[in-house]
């Protein structure tokens, strides 16, 4: 492989790479400092003319709903990724090992895919007539309609790179198949669990979609609870920042952590490198 | 029942239940009148809603309109990201620094990319404008010409990434010899780029767009957080369409029918972008 | 008194037959090895005998008890995989540990016994690691302590050896003999490898394309082969065959001219003989009037050390590999003329079919 040996070449290549650093970065350095302006000077466009206070953080985390906002986005993530491991994780080994899968294995990528325009009239008018509009119950129904598809391929990848004689190896051991699948595999990809985990768990932090049209005040998320900042702009600008700060940087930590993991995971087995 | 089926069952029935259904369900509201309004007057009406919904400029509009955004967006993303793919691999400094920081934002809440951008390009209060207009130069990132155009490249902020990262996977599992071969044989660099490194990663990008298409015909968070599909109606995009018609207007029936006619373009393409990468792949 | 038995196994994945028909007895505390090319049936019908593979047709008995239906745990088998399959998240004691685990069996006691098996393998000062932290003949070691620690009724390898370097290969080989020897444990060994399967079997079962060509004791395989494929199988330098023509009883018509047999040979049959390397002399090194010779041309030396290989060629384009002494071809040259010696007694012969 070449490499930039020219030093005018590199220096561009450098300058490229800088220049993208920065345009990542501009957006967050922006949104902490609107975070810290004083509320009178909300909305001017210039960034570092003021002096700081946190009346800002201090107001939406002991003053507003967002803390209970956090709240329920962590208790739906976190339900929705454990139904979704627990169902996920014992289909996603039977996609990885038994003939006769092949097609039900991009059923679940073709479901992972489905848009949610054509599920959310259904849910809503469902959970409607259920009387379950603003209810977690049914922001984690309509959650797993992805976060299930992709915690399962995610995983058929990290059993693929399993090999079969392990569980081989325990059922001659003398353990039966499902025992060999939790004693023996499970633990195996214990590193794949996590990552689909915390995939997962963004996934459905993140959205906006289903939250917006199936919850109300019980039950409203932090991403809606973003949204909702909009309509206030100028004097709300620096609360907003604050509420994205609090979305965003979990998040943000949660996805380093697994960034290693992500590429077996998205490719689900089906892109060989 | 055999082994093997007993491993699925959880995920068939639970998926049965949140998508299955639902998917019928979309499936029989689309033939039938169905007003959240009048929910007493609830009956068949054959392929009327398709009707009116194909016909409906309005949908066309959003159709087009989504359709331009994911060329856009996936195009440049696509771009993109194989660039700064290659420039990180080749520049061994900074490379686990700026690797994290690139991957950063599609990891951040859509809405929440969707508002900062708002205000960052909004013309009277945005930073943006602001420090252009000292060099001047006036832009309204959100007017009648420019509005799509900056949802895409708010679009291509966010997912460039998942571009980068998907890149720099494969190119890191390229095999060595073939470059060592290449410098041999005198090849020049872009040569080597276009005829070796192209090819070896022509599955990853194949599945990368897939990927990323497919997503970008969901986008709904930055037109929900910006434009509202305005000004006129140049930013609607057909996720945004549906959820008017459903949830503004609670016409459910029709938004059911755009919803199948959606995911019977997206199959569309779906086959044609295998297709075509298969006859690529064969010609060879 | 067969204590492990397969009768008319027969394999196969839809339409395509991976197995014909596989009759096999062993006897306890015999050291069997199934030898062949790969895709001959032999790990196939080893995973079938671990219940691993489902049987399409005909049983398998272990000890008297018909087991073609069970699953692997309940066979009473222990088995060690070509990548050891050891589990990644337990540690060397636990992995040996496991199958006793299994059959609950009292934590001391499993102690103990893991202790015993660690002892004789010399891993006691490795229990607590984890198999990541071992090198290749470490993990090997562990394999084969998870497989002795159960005391099962048969140990079966699949190519136990294959991911070893050559000195280590040698050294487990030893060690497997060793253990064998001390255990007296009936053992089925597939590999593809010649050379461990005559140095370690009792008895060699070469097959080829699911079916067995021969099963004999390792001498009975390199000296008597029964068919042209297990001649040509082993030995290295693979053996040499003419093709020829029966001309009356115990002579045949080859492209090296007319020669003398020791075997039944019909006129006109088509046959194939077969000679090793090794019983092809140069004529020179001394003269036995029995014995046919032969100008040939050298066509390549590579030397051995002190023996070479030398391949020759025949004015009719036949060609012949010899192993001579170093010393007696020196002299020779790409191109030089030598008489080369048969050995009568050594030649086989094949019906071409």
């Amino acid at each position: 492989m070449f490499s930039f040996r020219n030093p005018i070449s590199r220096a561009f290549a450098t300058l490229a790479l800088l220049l993208a650093v920065f345009a990542v970065l501009f957006p967050f350095v922006w949104v902490f400092m609107e975070s810290i302006k004083p509320a009178s000077l909300g909305g001017r466009p210039d960034l570092w003319v003021f002096s700081p206070t946190w009346e800002n953080w201090n107001e939406v985390t002991l003053n507003s709903d967002v803390p209970f906002n956090i709240l329920n986005s962590f208790a739906i993530a976190l339900v929705t990724v454990l139904i979704s491991l627990l169902c996920g994780a014992p289909a996603a080994y039977a996609f990885s090992r038994f003939r006769g899968f092949e097609s039900a294995r991009y059923s679940i990528l073709a479901a992972e895919m489905m848009p949610p325009a054509i599920l959310i009239l259904p849910f809503f008018l469902v959970l409607y007539h259920l009387k379950l509009i603003d209810s977690q119950i049914g922001v984690i129904a309509a959650h797993l309609t992805f976060v299930l598809p992709v915690v399962t391929w995610f995983l058929i990848g990290f059993f693929d790179e399993v090999p079969r004689d392990l569980e081989n190896q325990a059922m001659i051991d003398g353990y039966t198949r499902f025992q060999a699948f939790y004693k023996v595999i499970l633990p195996a990809v214990r590193p794949g669990l996590g990552a689909a985990g915390v995939f997962g768990f963004v996934l459905s932090w993140n959205d906006l979609f289903y939250a917006l049209l199936l919850t109300g005040n019980e039950s409203r998320t932090l991403p809606v609870a973003i949204a909702g900042y909009w309509t206030f702009r100028g004097v709300e600008l620096g609360k907003m920042a604050v509420a994205i700060l609090i979305a965003v940087i979990p998040v943000l930590a949660l996805s380093h952590s697994i960034q290693k993991h992500l590429i077996r995971g998205i490719g689900g087995g089906a892109v060989k490198y | 029942m055999q082994l093997k089926y007993k491993f699925i069952l959880p995920l068939a029935l639970l998926l049965s239940a949140v998508m299955l259904y639902p998917l019928a369900f979309s499936g029989w509201l689309a033939f039938h009148e169905y007003r959240l309004t009048r929910l007493d007057d609830v009956h068949f009406v054959g392929f009327e809603n398709f009707v009116l919904i194909a016909t409906d400029p309005s949908f066309l509009n959003a159709m087009g309109n989504t359709l331009i955004f994911v060329l856009g967006a996936v195009s440049l993303e696509l771009v993109i990201g194989l660039s700064l793919a290659l420039l990180l691999q080749k520049l061994n400094i900074l490379r686990n620094f700026s690797r994290s920081i690139l991957l950063a934002p599609m990891f951040v809440t859509p809405i929440a990319v969707g508002l900062m951008f708002r205000f960052l390009l909004n013309a009277e209060l945005g930073v943006i404008p602001h420090y252009l207009s000292k060099i001047g130069i006036t832009v309204d990132w959100f007017g009648p010409d420019l509005a799509l155009f900056s949802l895409i490249l708010i679009d291509v902020w966010q997912w460039t990434p998942f571009m980068l990262l998907m890149f720099l996977a494969g190119l890191e599992a390229l095999p060595k010899t073939p470059y060592e071969a290449a410098r041999v044989d005198g090849a020049g660099p872009w040569l080597t780029f276009s005829r070796i490194t192209l090819p070896m990663l022509r599955s990853v990008i194949v599945v990368a767009l897939i990927i990323r298409a497919l997503d970008a015909f969901k986008v709904f968070e930055y037109v929900f957080a910006i434009t509202r599909g305005g000004p006129g109606n140049s930013t609607e995009t057909i996720m945004y369409y549906i959820y008017q018609t459903g949830f503004r207007f609670f016409r459910m029936g029709e938004a059911a029918a755009a919803a199948i006619m959606l995911i019977t373009v997206i199959l569309v393409l779906v086959v044609l972008l295998v297709k075509f990468s298969q006859a690529e792949e064969a010609r060879k | 008194m067969s204590y492990v038995r397969l009768e008319k196994l027969r394999k196969s994945f839809g339409s395509l037959d991976i197995l014909h028909g596989i009759d096999l007895e062993i006897a306890r505390s015999e050291f069997l090895v199934l030898l062949g090319p790969s895709g001959c049936g032999k790990s196939t019908s080893l995973r079938m005998l671990a219940g691993l593979e489902t049987v399409s047709s005909g049983r398998i008995f272990i000890d008297g008890r018909d087991v073609t239906g069970l699953e692997p745990r309940e066979r009473d088998i222990a088995m060690v995989f070509q990548n050891y399959a050891l589990y990644p998240t337990m540690t060397v004691g636990q992995n040996i540990g496991f199958g006793l685990k299994a059959k609950k069996m009292p934590a001391d006691q499993i102690k103990k016994k893991v202790d015993e098996a660690a002892k004789l393998l010399n891993l006691s000062h490795l229990l607590d690691r984890k198999p990541g932290a071992l090198s290749g003949g470490q993990q090997q070691r562990v394999a084969i302590g998870r497989a002795i620690v159960r005391q099962p009724k048969v140990f079966l390898f699949d190519e136990p050896l294959s991911n070893l370097d050559a000195k280590l290969r040698v050294e487990m080989r030893a060690e497997i003999l060793r253990l064998h020897n001390e255990l007296q444990a009936t053992t089925i060994y597939v590999t593809h490898d010649q050379e461990e399967a005559m140095t370690m079997a009792d008895r060699i079962v070469v097959m080829k394309d699911g079916l067995i060509e021969q099963v004999g004791t390792p001498e009975d395989i390199y000296f008597r082969p029964a068919t042209r494929m297990v001649a040509g199988f082993i030995g290295s330098p693979a053996m040499n065959f003419i093709a020829g023509t029966g001309a009356g009883p115990c002579r045949i018509d080859s492209a090296l001219g007319a020669l003398k047999v020791d075997a039944a040979v019909r006129e006109g049959q088509a046959v194939e003989i077969g000679i090793r390397p090794d019983n092809v002399t140069l004529a020179q090194s001394g003269y036995d009037g029995d014995n046919p010779v032969v100008p040939m041309t050298v066509k390549l030396v590579e030397l051995l050390g002190p023996r070479a290989i030398v391949s020759l060629e025949h004015a009719s384009g036949q060609a012949i590999t010899a192993v001579v002494p170093y010393a007696d071809i020196s002299s020779f040259r790409t191109g030089s003329q030598v008489d080369i010696m048969l050995a009568v007694e050594a030649m086989h012969v094949f019906p071409v079919s």
